[in-house]
């Protein structure tokens, strides 16, 4: 419980400061270009175009996905809307692991020159990317509520995402500091992200290897599947997220890991950035 | 007995040279064997009492800079305690802690919630310091349209206004134009007459004579005199003739 401490002092009476902070965190990162904060739809969407041209159009077999969600028949999406809203949570997912690893670096300022709460500086990055992510899922639903219809079970949406959130901020309470101290894991981390990909569910069903049941009990471990899957159980499958008990179970255990070795090694190496940095 | 505002029980601080890259990515697995390590204090142990305004004298590598960044709350020791009771605030890197897309005026609130000050207080401070930063109407704008030498006069203005229990004064600061350097100096003259404990970090023993009664003399990290200036500065000297 006194190693909790520390990361939850430094909120203590912060919270105004890190809304403040993230906001300034957007400023930076869109101010000075002309069409601004357009940036954070361009780039996303001629991702999922370049997807949906290579898989449609380009290898012309994708046109639509066959679901297993363990019923009595596997039934057919259309790849498009298929990918969009698996695609949508991992753009959050890999500027979170990418960037959340980046973080001190970039702003050592705040670490070896004046006393600073350090573990806000995730915190505050991370809801600034939040709220581009928040923006995204907005533009998404549209799409969702002409092509699918609304469903009570979209609301699940405001259960993923803050967990989504949560899983990745504590999981940057590891790989932060630990980049802050060496940039070969920082560049690990940076150069794994393409592999981690195409080892998720985005572009296809990670339920749907059927013909080998021990892949398809490995891929409940991939913590990213759960959330696009997730996202997908509210916008498209309306299914309960307690509904797959197993993928539920394992994502809770490898939170409650990556949440306590985050504590150990941010206070591990909290007193020891200073000297690095 | 007078109140001590800082304390500091056998303090050691040791950087961790390592050899390389690679050696520095080991580290974050392994502790490393024997590491090449430089002491930067050595059981460092002295009290300041509130009010007083303490010298820190020594050559370059002595140990003043950490010293100062572990009474400021930046870097921490590997060994023993230190104890501050009380706002610090320190004029070292003026430019440094700013967030430059924020106007001048939301770095006056961040510096105050670092330094764990209620709004309201912030309120009543904020006038001064946009008046004492002569600043006017760019203090809202983003302080990375500031010059530097208004960059330093707002980082100055801030520590100096938030009625610190104990600043930290590097004398080497350079801020502004001469008539503004002499406003700093009244200011900070100013606020040691008003009881505020000063720790003072200087080269030059004029300096330290003309405002420290008490002085610290630090060498390769640890205090080879502690006690009243003029002997301080005598012991200084003699050590600098020995070399």
């Amino acid at each position: 419980m006194i190693l909790l401490f520390t990361i939850f002092k430094e909120h203590k009476g912060f919270g105004k400061q890190i809304l403040l902070l993230a906001k300034n965190e957007l400023i930076k990162t869109y101010k000075g270009a002309v069409i601004g904060p357009l940036w954070a739809v361009v780039k996303p969407a001629f991702t999922i175009f370049v997807y949906w041209f290579a898989f449609s159009c380009g290898i012309k077999t994708l046109k639509s996905v066959n679901i297993n969600l363990g019923g009595p028949e596997p039934f057919s999406i259309d790849f498009f809307t298929f990918m969009f809203i698996g695609i949508i949570p991992w753009f959050f997912i890999q500027d979170s692991i990418t960037q959340g690893a980046k973080t001190l670096r970039t702003n050592r300022q705040f670490i070896t020159k004046v006393k600073f709460p350090v573990s806000t500086i995730l915190t505050y990055t991370s809801i600034s990317r939040l709220y581009v992510h928040i923006f995204l899922v907005a533009i998404m639903y549209v799409y969702v509520l002409f092509a699918i219809g609304p469903s009570w079970y979209n609301l699940q949406f405001f259960l993923y995402c803050p967990l989504m959130f949560l899983f990745f901020l504590a999981l940057s309470w590891s790989t932060a500091p630990m980049s802050a101290f060496s940039k070969d894991f920082e560049s690990l981390i940076v150069s794994i992200m393409s592999g981690i990909f195409w080892l998720s569910g985005i572009m296809y069903d990670s339920y749907g290897f059927v013909e080998n049941p021990v892949l398809n009990f490995v891929m409940l471990f991939n913590p990213i599947n759960f959330f696009v899957n997730g996202y997908r159980n509210c916008f498209l499958y309306n299914r309960p997220f307690f509904e797959y008990k197993t993928e539920l179970v394992i994502f809770l255990a490898e939170f409650a890991v990556v949440f306590f070795l985050g504590i150990f090694n941010y206070n591990r190496l909290r007193k020891k950035l200073p000297d690095v940095l | 007995m007078a109140e001590a505002i800082i304390t500091f029980k056998n303090v050691s601080k040791t950087y961790i040279l390592y050899k390389n890259d690679q050696a520095r990515f080991k580290a974050l697995f392994i502790k490393p064997k024997n590491p090449k390590t430089n002491k930067a204090l050595n059981n460092v142990s002295f009290q300041i009492n509130k009010g007083e305004s303490v010298g820190i004298v020594g050559d370059n590598g002595a140990g003043k800079s950490t010293l100062l960044k572990m009474i400021t709350g930046v870097a921490f020791p590997d060994e023993g305690e230190i104890i501050v009771n009380g706002k610090v605030a320190a004029l070292l890197e003026l430019t440094a802690g700013f967030s430059m897309e924020m106007t001048g005026r939301e770095n006056i609130y961040l510096k105050g919630y670092i330094l764990g000050l209620e709004d309201d207080y912030i309120k009543t401070i904020e006038e001064n310091i946009i008046e004492f930063a002569e600043l006017g109407d760019y203090i809202d704008q983003p302080v990375r349209t500031y010059s530097s030498g208004m960059k330093m006069r707002l980082g100055f203005a801030i520590n100096v206004n938030i009625e610190p229990d104990v600043l930290v004064v590097d004398e080497a600061l350079a801020v502004g134009d001469a008539s503004f350097k002499k406003k700093c100096k009244n200011k900070i003259k100013e606020i040691i007459s008003a009881g505020t404990t000063v720790l003072y970090v200087s080269h030059s023993a004029a300096s330290v004579k003309e405002i420290c009664p008490r002085s610290i003399f630090l060498k390769k990290g640890t205090i080879i005199f502690d006690g009243p200036t003029e002997e301080t500065l005598k012991v200084y000297e003699e050590s600098k003739k020995k070399k």
